[in-house]
């Protein structure tokens, strides 16, 4: 019954989502807002679940004075502490939103900054004309970043409009591609699910 | 003023805008039946290509073997309603498996805590099923952060300091995929990476050694287990794909010789 109970679960849920996706009565009845509810206390409840996992290992690393336990010490502060906060003043807060909004927001905005920085890198070694491929790619590439700045229109005043020609035709049609592929990917995925053939998400090794 | 018209139902039963897609799901379910019956009798089903990405797994487990250092296996950042997270972990089962047979370390680093609670599961399963179940550390199972960035410091930090030999990244990614690819690069690591999710493919095309394309992740799992019954699923994907190729080509005719008929754009908008 380990397997069996969650393989009901799965089945008849996604019954219910196909059932009111496409047909008139399960949109008038709405019954997937409903599962949407329920995904998302489940994704609560896993949270807690996650904060009892980084406890563990921190906790670890504390007792054990691994390298850089004080970097431990000074998470399980800021979780706990910043969760006792919500949990007093709740997420409209003052002082909750200024850490937010002057603490988190920034350093994260600091970790995107760096992917110019790598993508500079990433660029010189995509760029290296090696194979045919290679070529066409960095002649492409040189062609659409200089149409993209001021400097292509004062070189040649056609150059942006065929940069939005390439990026509009022959790009779009790759990318496409690559959607409609992987949204049949993902459905089949789906149904296979559904049928019972693969239970990955059961927490087994895959499939049957 | 125009009044809210209420919604009729299409051929008495389907919601309206939902008969193509009803048809696909249905046509789907078709062939991959057909497909598995086939399979299931032992007859014949079509070969499918060799994916480059998928082969290299089992070169990134044993160069990491080799060198002694662990697998690092990251199952991108959306939650476990997302395809590509389902598509991952159908992939780790077998990533994990590898690594308990091989006795290298398996680190699988998550931003989202329901799939860090089911590959917890995968994983300790993949061990036990290899019977090596005191050689799974629940610790390598990690929920980082649930924030994206936050998330991304910490696997930069976790390749610093405990140095993979391999990197797996499949699943759904954004602004992080460049951060990670390029650390993982930057590191040695030989590097697989896979995502549908099209505006961070290039990123992994450039940085890493191996990229799996949009629908080469929802392969992954039949083609690494190797079942004539999952294989079939994957042609029955591929016949979905025909099929629509089919439809595009005759809407462009269409559209191209008689603009003016819209039977088929009427059609598929059922």
């Amino acid at each position: 019954m380990r397997k069996e109970g969650p393989m009901i679960v799965t089945v008849l849920s996604s019954l219910i989502v196909v059932f009111s996706a496409h047909f008139h009565l399960g949109k008038q009845l709405g019954i997937k807002d409903a599962l949407d509810g329920w995904f998302l206390i489940s994704i609560c409840i896993a949270l807690a679940l996650g904060f009892v996992n980084l406890t563990a290992i921190h906790w670890k690393a504390i007792q054990r004075k691994r390298e850089g336990w004080i970097f431990s010490v000074w998470l399980m502060i800021v979780m706990y502490g910043y969760a006792v906060l919500g949990l007093i003043q709740s997420h409209t807060g003052t002082q909750f939103n200024w850490i937010y909004q002057n603490i988190q927001a920034a350093l994260s905005s600091a970790v995107f900054s760096l992917v110019a920085f790598f993508i500079s890198s990433a660029a010189y070694r995509a760029f290296r004309i090696r194979t045919k491929e290679a070529t066409v790619l960095m002649i492409f590439a040189v062609f659409v970043m200089l149409g993209r700045a001021p400097i292509g229109d004062a070189i040649w005043g056609q150059w942006s409009y065929w940069v939005n020609k390439i990026m509009a035709v022959p790009n779009m049609a790759g990318m496409r591609g690559i959607l409609l592929g992987a949204s049949i990917g993902a459905f089949a995925t789906a149904l296979r699910i559904m049928l019972g053939l693969e239970r990955a998400h059961l927490g087994g090794t895959g499939t049957q | 003023m125009l009044l809210a018209q209420e919604a009729k139902p299409v051929l008495g039963v389907l919601a309206q805008g939902q008969v193509a897609d009803f048809v696909v799901v249905l046509l789907l379910g078709i062939f991959i039946w057909v497909l598995i019956s086939r399979a299931r009798t032992g007859r014949k089903i079509p070969e499918i290509k060799k994916i480059a990405g998928l082969e290299a797994v089992d070169e990134a487990i044993g160069r990491a073997t080799e060198m002694g250092r662990p697998v690092d296996f990251i199952p991108g950042i959306q939650s476990i309603d997302e395809p590509q997270t389902l598509a991952a972990l159908g992939m780790i089962s077998h990533v994990a498996k590898q690594c308990a047979r091989y006795d290298t370390r398996f680190l699988a680093l998550t931003c989202d805590p329901l799939p860090y609670a089911v590959i917890e599961e995968i994983t300790r399963q993949a061990y036990l099923e290899e019977g090596r179940p005191d050689a799974f550390n629940p610790d390598d199972v990690r929920f980082l952060s649930a924030e994206q960035f936050a998330f991304t410091s910490s696997v930069i930090g976790i390749f610093e300091r405990e140095r993979p030999a391999a990197n797996i990244m499949v699943g759904s990614f954004y602004a992080e995929s460049m951060i990670l690819a390029e650390t993982g690069s930057f590191q040695g690591m030989i590097q697989i990476g896979g995502t549908a999710n099209t505006h961070q493919l290039p990123f992994f095309v450039a940085a890493c050694d191996y990229a799996l394309i949009g629908e080469e992740i929802y392969a992954a799992s039949a083609y690494l287990s190797k079942e004539p019954v999952l294989y079939g699923t994957v042609v029955g994907q591929d016949w979905l794909k025909m099929l629509v190729w089919l439809i595009i080509l005759v809407g462009s005719v269409m559209a191209t010789v008689a603009p003016d008929n819209t039977w088929l754009k009427d059609l598929l908008q059922l």
